[in-house]
């Protein structure tokens, strides 16, 4: 190791030998080849990582060179180790609006504990109190796997597919809260947790079992949060006072970027690879079972009815009618992000369609099938 | 002042673009909503308004049909959207079933669509950023109001 002739020609006092001895060569400061002085310019709101997404940096490879954490672009080392990733093809992880959605994930966190304003909760009910506290014990306990989910594969992924390893960051810090709140909200106004059984856990044992990261994210994202977000907004809906109204709607803004990044994933997916669909649809067949399971569960969804119907008087006559549009809702916005994933369903699901009144025809026609 | 107007819209958008501390709170907002009313005689006022940052860049009204080219849309007879604004007035942001969320989950009075479903699910991302935008609506109305009995 030595000085090159070009680095002593622009700094010729640099010393060879470190004080304890190690020799030294200063190679950083020859700058990397390709890129230096690339400047940049800042948007009207800040350095996004759209902005740097200059030249060779906004170069995202295929087949990354390199299995180590050694950032995507700088001068890597041959010998640099291997991590052991095992989703090291671009289309296991990225989607198109990656970056998009990691700086709208940053700009628009909020705080369970100071965002949510907790002095205006008011006495419900008591069938109302334990009909939210029942909702949010499900809720707290199902949010998690979403930050498990991620944290199960983020290790196992490319370090140069960077941008979608750090919205995954986003996601887990979101799910973190949305269990936060809902735990919170159960306590909040004298309720507390109630029920939890097998049905709920055996959705989550599907999500987390999958056996690749894309049939993972099929569960967790196109299946999973597509329902939850609009379970959060049929909450909005029906939430008793602002507190909640404001609860539901801050989770409903994370878990639909969620959404965003899995139904442009599976896209991205399913166009670099199309045998990649057919492992999709075994999942989503596997998946729609457990969801359905999940949302016909009796503490659930009586809960959502009673709360739906502002009370225990009226279950029959608004809670159970109102339950099946929210329901059919449901399906319709699923199965539309299906189609905008590149993996149509409409020929395929046994979700119970004709149960809630949805036409497949027009379904078909609404969704440009 | 009407509620079917380009100007109630470049009111709130004012209101919004001044009050940076709130929406900055909220975060950035990307997207392109626009708003149809439909009038009684078949006519509809509608109206594009253009999100980026933390402020409303765009207030523009469009042709019959241009609503497609946005992002999303909420659509509903001004009949309904005056009955929102009525309750945002008198109580200073949409309450019970007249928030933008609940009035379009419901979809009777005001429906949400979007030719792209991640158009549709761009609103719900955005939700409580524009929820604020026409609560706005309130100080505006209130003014309004002010100003007429004056």
């Amino acid at each position: 190791m030595a000085i090159s002739e070009e680095i002593l020609a622009d700094y010729p006092n640099l010393p060879e030998v470190s004080p304890i001895g190690v020799e030294l060569d200063w190679a950083w400061l020859a700058g990397h080849e390709s890129e230096w002085g690339v400047h940049p310019k800042p948007s009207a709101r800040g350095l996004t990582l759209m902005d740097i997404a200059v030249g060779s940096y906004a170069e995202v490879p295929e087949h990354p060179k390199h299995r180590s954490m050694a950032a995507r672009g700088a001068d890597i080392a041959d010998d640099t180790p291997d991590m052991g990733y095992i989703l090291n093809k671009k289309s296991d992880v990225w989607s198109s609006n990656v970056s998009e959605l990691y700086e709208e994930a940053v700009a628009r966190q909020w705080s369970a504990t100071r965002d949510i304003p907790w002095n205006q909760l008011e006495e419900l009910s008591p069938d109302l109190e334990h009909a939210m506290c029942q909702l949010c014990t499900t809720l707290s306990e199902i949010e998690m796997i979403a930050s498990d989910l991620p944290a199960k594969w983020m290790w196992r992924m490319n370090h140069e597919f960077l941008e979608a390893k750090m919205f995954l960051c986003t996601q887990i810090m979101d799910e973190a809260r949305h269990s936060e709140v809902f735990r919170k909200r159960a306590l909040a106004n004298g309720g507390g947790l109630l029920k939890s059984r097998g049905g709920s856990e055996t959705l989550l044992r599907t999500i987390i079992e999958a056996k690749t990261y894309t049939q993972a994210t099929a569960l967790l994202h196109l299946l999973g949060e597509g329902m939850i977000l609009d379970l959060f907004r049929q909450g909005e809906a029906i939430a008793p006072t602002d507190v909640e109204k404001r609860i539901f709607r801050m989770c409903m803004q994370d878990e639909a970027r969620h959404v965003a990044y899995g139904t442009m994933h599976i896209r991205h997916s399913v166009e670099n690879d199309p045998d990649v669909a057919e492992e999709i649809h075994e999942a989503l067949d596997h998946g729609e079972a457990a969801m359905l399971a999940l949302g016909t569960a009796p503490d659930m969804s009586t809960a959502l009815a009673m709360l739906l119907a502002g009370g225990a008087d009226k279950i029959e006559e608004v809670g159970f009618p109102l339950q099946m549009q929210l329901g059919k809702n449901q399906l319709t916005s699923y199965l539309a992000r299906c189609e905008r994933a590149g993996v149509g369903r409409l020929e395929r699901t046994t979700l119970p369609l004709a149960e809630l009144g949805i036409e497949i025809e027009e379904l078909r026609r609404g969704v440009g099938a | 002042m009407r509620i079917d107007s380009v100007e109630l819209f470049d009111r709130l958008a004012s209101a919004m673009n001044a009050d940076t501390g709130r929406y900055e709170l909220l975060g950035d907002i990307d997207l392109d909503l626009a708003v149809v009313m439909h009038r009684p005689d078949g006519d509809a006022f509608r109206v594009l308004l253009g999100f980026r940052g933390i402020e409303c860049e765009t207030v523009v009204s469009i042709e019959a049909g241009a609503e497609v080219a946005a992002e999303c849309w909420v659509e509903g007879d001004v009949a309904h959207w005056q009955e929102m604004f009525d309750d945002i007035a008198r109580h200073g942001h949409a309450t019970g079933a007249w928030t933008l969320n609940t009035l379009t989950i419901m979809g009777d009075k005001i429906q949400l669509k979007a030719a792209d479903p991640m158009g549709w699910d761009k609103f719900h991302r955005f939700n409580q950023t524009l929820q604020d935008f026409v609560d706005a609506a309130a100080n505006v109305l209130d003014e309004e109001a002010s100003n007429v009995s004056a």
